[in-house]
């Protein structure tokens, strides 16, 4: 098991366009809407991107079984190198994620995309996870883990 | 997506496990099982209180209980933790997808612009 692949996960992803470009496609709604939270066989129906801090984005993906409703809201805009914003799907669970994008400008033309999705499920005892720091429960998950040889 | 566990479930493991004292706990559990009495014994609090933590571990399905005899004997549920692993791994997928259709779509802009300004070579 890597250690980045508990309460927050990370990807990344070497892309041959500018950080411009590539930041601003997950703004774009015609761009958003086929990559983001499009699936093989589902119809984006709905796409509503209001591209400021404290806007709210909607994307509603039609599937076989029934519409997926994707909400969040941005929290950083900082084109290009910094997006941050909340993402959950509401009909599934209260829970929501907090995802941040990073992008860095490599030296060809091209860039670096850091993508950090953290989950914030909405805890009674929230103050008390906050305090912990995400880092200190993936060492205790991780020892737990390890230790018992799974 | 093909998880097992229900966002509840989930909800009550991360719960558990965002306190130190539970993560001793199932440190100490997964050296082996253990008498309540026993796991109690590092912890400078009562052992009401423990059994509240216990209690919390036990709801998450992060350990069971066993009465033997006159006592209660814990066991760590490895599996659960195993299952969260794989949830969050699906999750790490979907985002790695997304990254991936992201650069197809690019890719494909750039194609297009390519083909209006140089003109298109046909076979």
């Amino acid at each position: 098991m890597k250690p980045d692949s508990h309460l927050a996960i990370t990807v990344h992803h070497r892309f041959r366009q500018p950080a411009e470009r590539v930041f601003d496609a997950w703004l774009d709604v015609r761009l958003a809407s086929r990559f983001l939270f499009s699936t093989e066989t589902g119809d984006m129906v709905r796409c509503d991107i209001d591209p400021r801090v404290g806007g709210q984005f909607v994307l509603t993906d039609r599937r076989p079984d029934g519409d997926v409703e994707h909400t969040g809201e941005y929290l950083v805009i900082e084109r290009p190198r910094r997006l941050v914003f909340t993402f959950g799907i509401p009909a599934a669970s209260p829970t929501f994620d907090i995802v941040t994008i990073e992008i860095t400008p490599e030296g060809d033309g091209g860039c670096t995309l850091h993508l950090t999705a953290e989950m914030q499920p909405e805890w009674k005892d929230y103050a008390d996870r906050a305090r912990q720091g995400w880092a200190q429960i993936l060492a205790g998950l991780e020892v737990a883990l390890g230790e018992a040889g799974d | 997506m093909n998880n097992p566990l229900t966002a509840d479930q989930l909800d009550n493991m991360f719960v558990a496990l965002a306190d130190e004292t539970r993560r001793a706990i199932l440190a100490r559990l997964s050296l082996g099982e253990a008498r309540v009495t026993e796991v109690a014994v590092p912890f400078d609090i009562s052992l009401n209180s423990v059994s509240k933590h216990i209690r919390i571990l036990e709801r998450a399905g992060l350990i069971t209980r066993r009465r033997a005899g006159r006592e209660h004997v814990l066991r760590l549920e490895p599996r659960t933790l195993a299952e969260a692993s794989d949830w969050l791994q699906s999750r790490q997928r979907s985002w790695a997808d997304r990254l991936q259709r992201l650069q197809a779509l690019l890719d494909e802009e750039d194609a297009t612009s390519f083909q209006q300004t140089k003109g298109v070579r046909r076979p």
